[in-house]
């Protein structure tokens, strides 16, 4: 276990550091200099050079890229371009909302999800089957905007059960009031995502021979389906939660603009738009950390549901 | 289950009903952009953070709250002033025991002339350029400040009042936190900053010592929203008093409809102007920018954006600016006479005209409505789009040969003609601003303007630059955009409202809510 696990960070370093120098290049050979693009087109020679002091801009190519990842590693990603507040503080304020959004949508996700998956499965070509099938894909071609302002429509306008500005905190019913909708919002699709993934692994699990037998010894029907086939099916229905966490993470900027929640994806689109460029590499770097720590998890849960794979 | 659940949602919605009774003095304020960018006033210059600031901040003198036209200029931090004759010299009486916000101290001559220097220097202000001609700022004693100038300067008290580098800075506190100020401000203005929650808000809390009085409102919280259908809904629930609209006319239809709420379009109007560049083909033939001029019909752009949001431009120089020719001589919507011309220039079968343009939708659907309207004339405009940021960095290149630009400056001809049509403002040059039809047929004209002390031959001079640049087709102005707003009628602004040059509508001392 140890072992898989030093190995595991071994490789989760070595991309960190590839994406690093990815970001080091890509910031550098963009066209455009980013005091010009700080200072605006007025700026003077001397101010930009003044600048290029500054941000170390002059110095050697290879002190630069040393002075980044020492820098990156020491967390300290300078400060925003835009807002002169520093990189690692502005995404330290809103991490924490965009993590709780996507937790609390993906357990709406898996709640919703693995069950309904799993009862499709059994029903198969039923009903219930063709039912769940249809709403799965009727989520996953759902745009997330769209969603959100029709909740926000019915649950804030038409009955004032939640408030249009989901950012509320302090108590904890001010907390469930803000996250619902958005939770909703996102947890629906992924619950959708997660739905088809668990019927089609499902439908392999239940058609093993090991299923039959345990069908002719006389197990009980619900403990062939839920002990027996769920556990063995577990190991695709975790790889794509954990790809769809990545995913989550990322796709969370639309929910959040719509509801009027502090997140990363707001902040990475508001870099993207003013040309922010330290507040880009911060946000870089932030987003291979996320994959890499999803990823690593993804690799321990397997251990634990899956005997096969050995953690030695 | 079911009735623990609605029992839940019931004792929910009351905690909410019971926040709405108490937010009676709290006014909140829906912005339309992210974040906050740097709250510092002689830096700030997008809509969302100009709205803020001039909450918190005083100028020398001020423009009369809802007004934008520089004859209602009054005493704001200055009780009076005194220039010599031909205007280099002005001297201020700054008001006697004004306080600087959480305890930085009186407000006097000291900080004054500390807060013009700072806006007149490149490295903590973004309005240098417009107080290069300041020689001194001194304080002559503790209440009185004067300024001397190396040249007179048209409409100087527009450049000390409450608009950008006119706003007035605390000296201790701008010194004692030097790049932090901006996550502090601390002005003279009637609200204080108390708060900021990233991608949130910025709270404000009711400056009681401010000199006018202890404002009515106990605090502003100015949320930023971007998104605009979030804004309108959090506004119709209730969530948002006052709210910066979706700038076009379906969002006033759409608004207006609403119980208690008040729309309101208001000054200044963004001009939108395509600016020919006179020194590239086929532009450089001035039978083909009276082609352009010729097949642009200003009636029907404002048709098309809303007359209740839009009107159509008057000159080069937005409508109602101090010299602005509101019957300046522009060409009419012709398109027989653009084909006419076109062939005279050798070009029977049309011209091809680029122009890199942004993607910013209410300016996307004005250009592709006035590319509809060339083709009409055989003119072919190819239009090259980019996101916003480069865009600007773009045109500012000289990559565009038509560009389409759309701005409201201070209200005196003096700022538009300069920054636009002065032959040393032409994009590229060291000296460059945003002359981007390279036009330099009005620089004797709007230079002598810039010094002459007497009003009447002023206006002649400006009038002059305004037909010069005109009949050379160096830019072809086009309609006007208001600014958009709504707030609920319950709120009393306390002054009436025409328009704002923050771009944002004042909150006073006098703002209150009726009920």
């Amino acid at each position: 276990m140890t072992a898989f696990l030093i190995r595991r960070i071994g490789f989760a370093f070595v991309t960190l550091f590839a994406v690093l120098t990815l970001v080091f290049v890509i910031v550098r050979i963009v066209p455009g200099d980013p005091a010009q693009v700080i200072l605006g087109d007025q700026a003077s020679r001397e101010a930009i050079e003044a600048l290029h002091e500054r941000l170390g801009l002059n110095k050697p190519i290879v002190t630069q890229y040393a002075e980044f990842l020492g820098n990156a590693l020491r967390g300290d990603w300078g400060v925003s371009m835009v807002s002169g507040r520093p990189v690692m503080a502005e995404v330290l304020n809103v991490l924490p909302w965009t993590i709780e959004l996507t937790v609390v949508s993906l357990v709406i996700g898996v709640a919703l999800g693995v069950p309904l998956g799993v009862w499709a499965a059994v029903r198969r070509n039923r009903f219930f089957d063709y039912a769940a099938r249809i709403a799965s894909l009727l989520g996953l071609s759902f745009p997330a905007f769209v969603s959100a302002i029709i909740l926000l429509f019915l649950f804030a306008i038409e009955v004032h059960w939640f408030p249009v500005i989901s950012a509320r905190s302090g108590s904890l019913s001010a907390w469930t009031q803000s996250i619902t909708l958005p939770a909703i919002n996102l947890g629906l699709i992924s619950a959708a995502y997660i739905t088809r993934v668990t019927r089609s692994a499902m439908l392999e699990v239940l058609s093993e021979d090991y299923v039959r037998t345990a069908r002719a010894k006389g197990v009980p029907a619900g403990s062939v389906v839920w002990r027996h086939s769920l556990r063995n099916a577990l190991i695709p229905i975790i790889t794509v939660v954990g790809l769809y966490l990545s995913i989550l993470i990322g796709n969370s900027v639309l929910t959040e603009i719509v509801f009027s929640r502090p997140g990363l994806g707001k902040l990475i689109v508001g870099a993207l738009n003013q040309r922010d460029y330290t507040m880009l590499q911060g946000m870089m770097v932030i987003y291979t950390l996320a994959v890499v720590v999803v990823n690593l998890l993804v690799d321990i849960a397997y251990g634990f549901v899956d005997p096969r794979v050995k953690l030695g | 289950m079911k009735k623990i659940f609605a029992a839940a949602l019931a004792a929910l919605a009351m905690l909410a009903a019971g926040e709405a009774q108490a937010q009676k003095k709290t006014l909140v304020i829906g912005m339309g952009s992210a974040d906050a960018g740097k709250l510092d006033p002689h830096i700030a210059s997008t809509t969302p953070d100009k709205g803020l600031l001039q909450y918190m901040f005083n100028g020398l003198v001020r423009i009369r709250p809802g007004q934008i036209s520089p004859d209602t200029i009054e005493p704001d931090l200055a009780e009076s002033w005194t220039s010599n004759p031909n205007g280099t010299e002005w001297t201020f009486k700054i008001r006697q025991g004004v306080q600087c916000h959480s305890g930085y101290g009186e407000f006097t001559a000291e900080d004054a002339a500390y807060s013009l220097k700072r806006a007149a220097n490149k490295a903590t202000s973004s309005y240098s350029n417009d107080f290069s001609s300041v020689d001194k700022a001194e304080a002559v004693d503790k209440y009185t400040l004067k300024v001397t100038l190396k040249n007179p300067v048209a409409g100087f008290l527009g450049y000390v009042a409450n608009i950008n580098g006119g706003n007035m800075v605390c000296k201790k506190a701008a010194e004692e936190m030097g790049d932090g100020f901006s996550k502090k401000p601390i002005g003279t203005g009637p609200f204080m900053f108390a708060e900021y929650q990233p991608q949130q808000f910025v709270r404000l809390v009711a400056n009681k010592q401010y000199f006018r009085g202890a404002p009515a409102l106990d605090e502003i919280i100015y949320r930023y929203i971007p998104s605009d259908s979030s804004r309108d809904l959090a506004f119709q629930s209730g969530e948002l008093d006052m709210i910066y609209g979706k700038q076009d006319q379906s969002w006033v239809d759409r608004t207006k409809q609403l119980p208690g709420v008040k729309v309101i379009a208001m000054e200044p109007g963004e001009m939108s102007t395509l600016f020919l560049n006179i020194t590239v083909k086929p532009l450089d033939d001035l039978r083909v920018r009276e082609a352009i001029a010729y097949a642009v019909d200003r009636k029907s752009i404002v048709a098309f954006k809303g007359a209740g949001t839009s009107r159509e431009a008057v000159s080069v120089v937005p409508s109602g600016y101090l010299g602005t020719d509101e019957h300046a001589p522009l060409f009419p919507y012709d398109p027989a006479k653009a084909k006419a011309l076109l062939a005279e220039a050798g070009y029977p079968n049309g011209i091809t005209v680029k122009s890199i343009h942004t993607t910013l939708t209410g300016m996307q659907t004005f250009l592709q409505a006035i590319q509809a309207q060339l083709k009409k004339s055989n003119i072919n405009l190819d239009i090259e789009e980019v996101e916003h940021a480069t865009y600007h960095a773009q045109i500012r290149k000289d990559l565009s040969p038509l560009v389409h630009y759309q701005a409201a400056r201070f209200p005196i001809a003096d700022v538009y003609l300069t920054q636009f049509y002065d032959s040393a403002s032409i994009v590229g040059t060291p000296t460059a601003v945003t002359n981007f039809s390279h036009c330099n047929v009005a620089d004797a004209e709007i230079r002598a303007a810039r010094v002459e002390t007497d009003p009447a031959k002023q206006k002649e001079l400006w009038k002059t630059a305004q037909e010069k640049i005109i009949k050379a087709v160096c830019g072809i102005p086009v309609y006007e955009q208001l600014q958009l707003w709504a707030w609920k009628d319950n709120l009393d602004l306390g002054y009436d409202l025409k328009g704002s040059l923050n771009l944002a509508p004042p909150i006073t001392e006098k703002t209150h809510f009726t009920k």
